[in-house]
């Protein structure tokens, strides 16, 4: 159905991509450290990383949160909003996992859930990178936007110890 | 004023003779009703009324003696004494002593009479323990408050039978929106440029002039006292506190572990008090920087923006230097503190107030001298006195209209008693004054930091061994950056019973209708922002306003009808 | 005039601050020396007691008793680096490390898995408990030399039937 080709739409975004903040239900934590990202001590502008209005002229949306059941519809609408390819940058323990509410009542449980979800709506998301941390520093966000435009490879692996 | 409150000026709030003039006072006052009064953990007064005389002691309580309402939770204690129980928490300011109005009310007939319209401050959290305990409210009209719009009819998380994690299949509700069907209006979020977190408002306006709002909150709602009361212990719910808002977390920890301090009859060393007093301030100029900037930024001037967080960034470079995380500190343990605040650390902390007064002193003057600033924010959201009175307001909302609450100086806690400052106080109440406040506030916070760090005593940070008994009931108040915030709290077996955060925002948004009448809509966003509306504190319930006189059966949004000063 | 101009001396305060950009990745962090990152849990002196996972308020740390293994897992993703676990350590093996760049494109890239083998009872034949902690244990409660490689169940029974004999002489 698409014809988008992953490869060379990220080639062409290696400069500058135009990222939109998706809060779903966080504290603020990790949503004031993406904007403490703006500010001059770190200064994502000079990568030309730049805030917009609206998930139509986004390129990566980074999302915060451990989706709400009030905000999950909303969430769904504006994912869907996004011109393909679509990328986004799950920023926080709470997006990541769920964080410390994770199996809550009200509370969907992070991005992963989320993605079961929006196979279901047909809504194709094309990467996605995960940035813990609680709230997430924003040299670990900018760490996580370098991965996701494959500037860096991710330094965390799977371990498995065994006790003798 | 009466004799009762003349004799208020002399007596130490908070003090044994405070509490006990109280509980006189009450006696008398209430002496024609059937009333149970006696002393729970600390500073608190329980009042217990039969259901049917509960409007007469609420207007004798907060009409009366002059009480402020502070917060109001409902409890399930079918499996105690086979009823539920309603809490009206309110609190005088003059001495420092909180009462709670407890009812009893059976199970097999679960409505309580409503207190919204002797205190219109009362009116969101009674809606709220309508959602998640399901007491039914006589004599006003409700609506849903704080759950999702699918969620089932008759299932309330906050019942003890209920657990924590059931997911109801959602329910699907009709939306209406009064916007296609009767008047022009703006829809603005759940995303949204202007704003951070996820909230809907709708502006309904006649040209530039904004006639009605209505608002539809609690995105945000993540289920966290249902979790504390049955999935948590004691020992863990410190963190989840924390995490009720990441801008004013630490206040939000820090009045949970007084609240179970208090009602356990815990003796923190005093070293800890002030540490979490120092933590507490470096917060409030984090929080103020970070408002300042904010605020710049919708009006436009996108280099204060850059500046004041340039100065904060500082604030929290000191504040990982201290605690160990730039934000969600994660150092108050039920029992004092986990990190100490050396003599080692001492000259940083001091270099950096130093940096913050002298830039900050510079840059505010700047600021409220550039001119679009200054004018936008002149005149514009006026809140006076009488409304802010009825509806309780907290905070700098508050203080800008004339109000002189502040709880560092009502209801005094931790090692607030052993420093002097000032509180600032303006009356116009409108979006100039409540900026002023916010950078006086500021200045003072950093002698208070000065203060502390120069008396602190020494000695152990942490107490090692205590117990909790069940049973107790108390109430704890911290003065967060954007005004009281207030837990109440019943212990139970290895976690919390009942625990009910009220965040300060909570408090204040019902302001927000009066600030908005006859406004221009292009000052709305700034008016709206002047409040510091933090809606992750205040969604952890959900607050919805409702408005009265003419309205359609809607069920997702409340029309807010600002009518010539009235407030309902 | 010039009072109206007042507001230009921002132009003096962004001079006098100049430049403060960190060109981070190219420059270091601001990091302090408190900074709580990643834990690291040493499988040379994990005992597999539990201790963290009961503190843990997210559910980080878990517990899987499965086959013939205990695991404990430590899922970084939904850590909120509060370093509580460090705290309660009996064997101080959790140490706070100053790792923050921890990005990936897997959840499962997250995980880290310290697996401890359980000793099999000497009478029923199952699994039970790892050796390091049955070990930990008995130094710390003399005597138990009898039951210390025995599941509960049979411990109850062996307990019982000492007592019988105990009784009929």
């Amino acid at each position: 159905m698409s014809t988008v080709n992953l490869s060379s739409a990220l080639k062409a975004l290696k400069r500058s991509v135009w990222v939109f903040h998706l809060n779903s239900g966080s504290c603020n934590g990790c949503d004031i450290e993406v904007l403490d990202a703006l500010t001059p001590y770190f200064d994502v502008e000079r990568f030309g990383i730049k805030l917009v209005a609206s998930p139509r002229h986004a390129d990566v949306v980074l999302f915060t949160g451990p989706i709400t059941r009030e905000t999950l519809p909303k969430v769904i609408r504006a994912l869907r909003a996004m011109p393909r390819p679509r990328m986004v940058l799950a920023i926080g323990s709470c997006a990541v996992g769920g964080g410390i509410w994770h199996d809550s009542y009200s509370v969907i449980g992070g991005y992963p859930k989320l993605e079961e979800i929006l196979k279901k709506e047909g809504v194709v998301i094309d990467k996605v990178v995960f940035v813990p941390g609680c709230p997430a520093r924003p040299e670990a966000i900018i760490y996580g936007v370098l991965v996701l435009l494959g500037v860096v490879e991710p330094k965390s692996k799977r371990e498995v110890y065994k006790v003798e | 004023m009466s004799e009762e409150e003349g004799n208020s000026g002399q007596v130490v709030k908070g003090s044994e003779e405070a509490i006990f003039l109280v509980e006189n006072l009450l006696r008398k006052k209430l002496s024609e009703l059937p009333v149970k009064i006696y002393r729970a953990a600390g500073d608190s007064i329980v009042v217990e009324v039969p259901r049917r005389y509960l409007r007469d002691a609420a207007n004798a309580v907060h009409n009366d003696l002059d009480a402020y309402v502070r917060t109001c939770a409902g409890c399930d204690e079918r499996e105690i004494r086979g009823i539920y129980a309603v809490y009206h928490i309110l609190g005088l300011d003059n001495y420092g002593v909180n009462v709670i109005i407890k009812v009893a009310v059976p199970e097999n007939d679960a409505k309580v009479p409503t207190i919204a319209d002797i205190a219109p401050g009362a009116d969101w959290c009674e809606l709220e323990f309508r959602d998640l305990v399901g007491i039914d409210l006589t004599g006003r009209p409700t609506h849903r408050l704080v759950l999702p719009d699918d969620w089932p009819d008759g299932l309330h998380p906050l019942r003890r039978d209920v657990p924590y994690g059931v997911r109801p299949p959602p329910v699907k509700r009709e939306e209406v929106s009064l916007i296609e069907i009767e008047r022009p209006g703006i829809p603005v979020g759940p995303y949204h440029p202007a704003l951070h977190e996820p909230e809907y408002f709708e502006l309904y306006v006649e040209g530039e002039t904004v006639i009605d709002v209505r608002y539809r909150g609690f995105h945000v709602h993540r289920g966290i006292e249902k979790l504390a009361e049955s999935k948590l212990t004691y020992k863990q719910i410190p963190f989840i506190a924390e995490r009720i808002c990441g801008i004013c977390g630490f206040c939000h920890s820090t009045c949970y572990v007084m609240a179970v301090e208090k009602a356990a009859g815990i003796e923190v060393p005093e070293r800890a008090d002030y540490i979490r007093a120092i933590v507490l301030e470096i917060e409030r100029i984090h929080s103020h920087l970070l408002w300042l900037g904010v605020a710049c930024h919708i009006l436009g001037y996108d280099a204060g923006f850059m500046h004041t967080w340039r100065i904060r960034e500082k604030i929290m470079a000191l504040a990982e230097y201290l605690t160990g995380s730039r934000k969600t500190y994660g150092i108050n343990i039920i029992g004092g503190v986990r990190k100490d605040i050396n003599k080692e650390k001492v000259p940083k902390v001091l270099e950096v107030l130093d940096f913050v007064e002298k830039e900050t002193k510079n840059l505010a003057d700047v600021l409220l001298s550039v001119p679009e600033v200054k004018r936008r924010l002149t005149g514009t959201g006026k809140l006076y006195r009488e409304e802010a009175r009825k509806l309780s307001v907290v905070g700098p909302v508050a203080r800008a209209s004339g109000l002189y609450r502040d709880v560092r100086k009502d209801y005094p806690y931790l090692a607030y008693k052993h420093v002097s400052f000032k509180v600032p106080l303006y009356t116009e109440g409108d979006n100039l004054a409540r900026t002023l406040v916010r950078v006086e506030e500021l200045f003072e916070s950093i002698s208070i930091i000065r203060q502390l760090l120069d008396t602190m005593p020494g000695g152990d940070i942490r107490v090692e061994e205590y117990e909790i008994e069940s049973g107790r009931v108390s109430v704890a108040s911290v003065e967060a950056p954007r005004g009281e915030d207030v837990h109440f709290l019943i212990t139970g077996e290895g976690r919390p019973y009942r625990w009910r955060v009220r965040a300060p925002t909570y408090q204040n948004i019902p302001a927000l209708r009066a600030m908005l009448r006859d406004q221009q809509l292009a000052d709305a966003p700034i008016t709206i922002a002047s409040i510091d509306p933090c809606f992750s504190c205040t969604d952890r319930l959900v607050i919805v306003e409702v408005s009265g006189g003419k309205v359609r059966r809607v069920r997702r949004i409340n029309v807010v009808k600002v009518a010539g000063g009235k407030v309902w | 005039m010039v009072k109206k101009l007042r507001f230009v001396k921002l132009i003096s305060v962004a001079r006098k601050a100049r430049t403060v950009t960190r060109k981070y990745p190219f420059e270091g962090p601001l990091i302090t020396e408190e900074f709580r990152g990643e834990v690291r849990l040493d499988p040379k002196k994990c005992i597999g007691c539990g201790a963290c996972i009961i503190i843990c308020p997210p559910n980080a740390l878990t517990l899987h008793d499965e086959g013939d293994v205990r695991v404990i897992r430590y899922f970084v993703g939904r850590c909120i680096f509060c370093g509580m676990c460090a705290e309660v350590c009996p064997t101080n093996a959790i140490t706070i490390t100053k790792e923050f760049e921890l990005a990936t494109l897997a959840t499962e890239q997250l995980l880290r898995d310290l697996v401890h083998e359980r000793v099999k009872c000497r009478i029923c034949g199952k699994p039970f408990l790892p050796a390091k902690l049955l070990k930990a244990a008995n130094d710390d409660i003399p005597g138990s030399d009898n039951y210390i490689d025995v599941c509960p169940e049979c411990r109850a029974k062996l307990g019982l039937k000492g007592i019988l004999e105990h009784r009929m002489g």
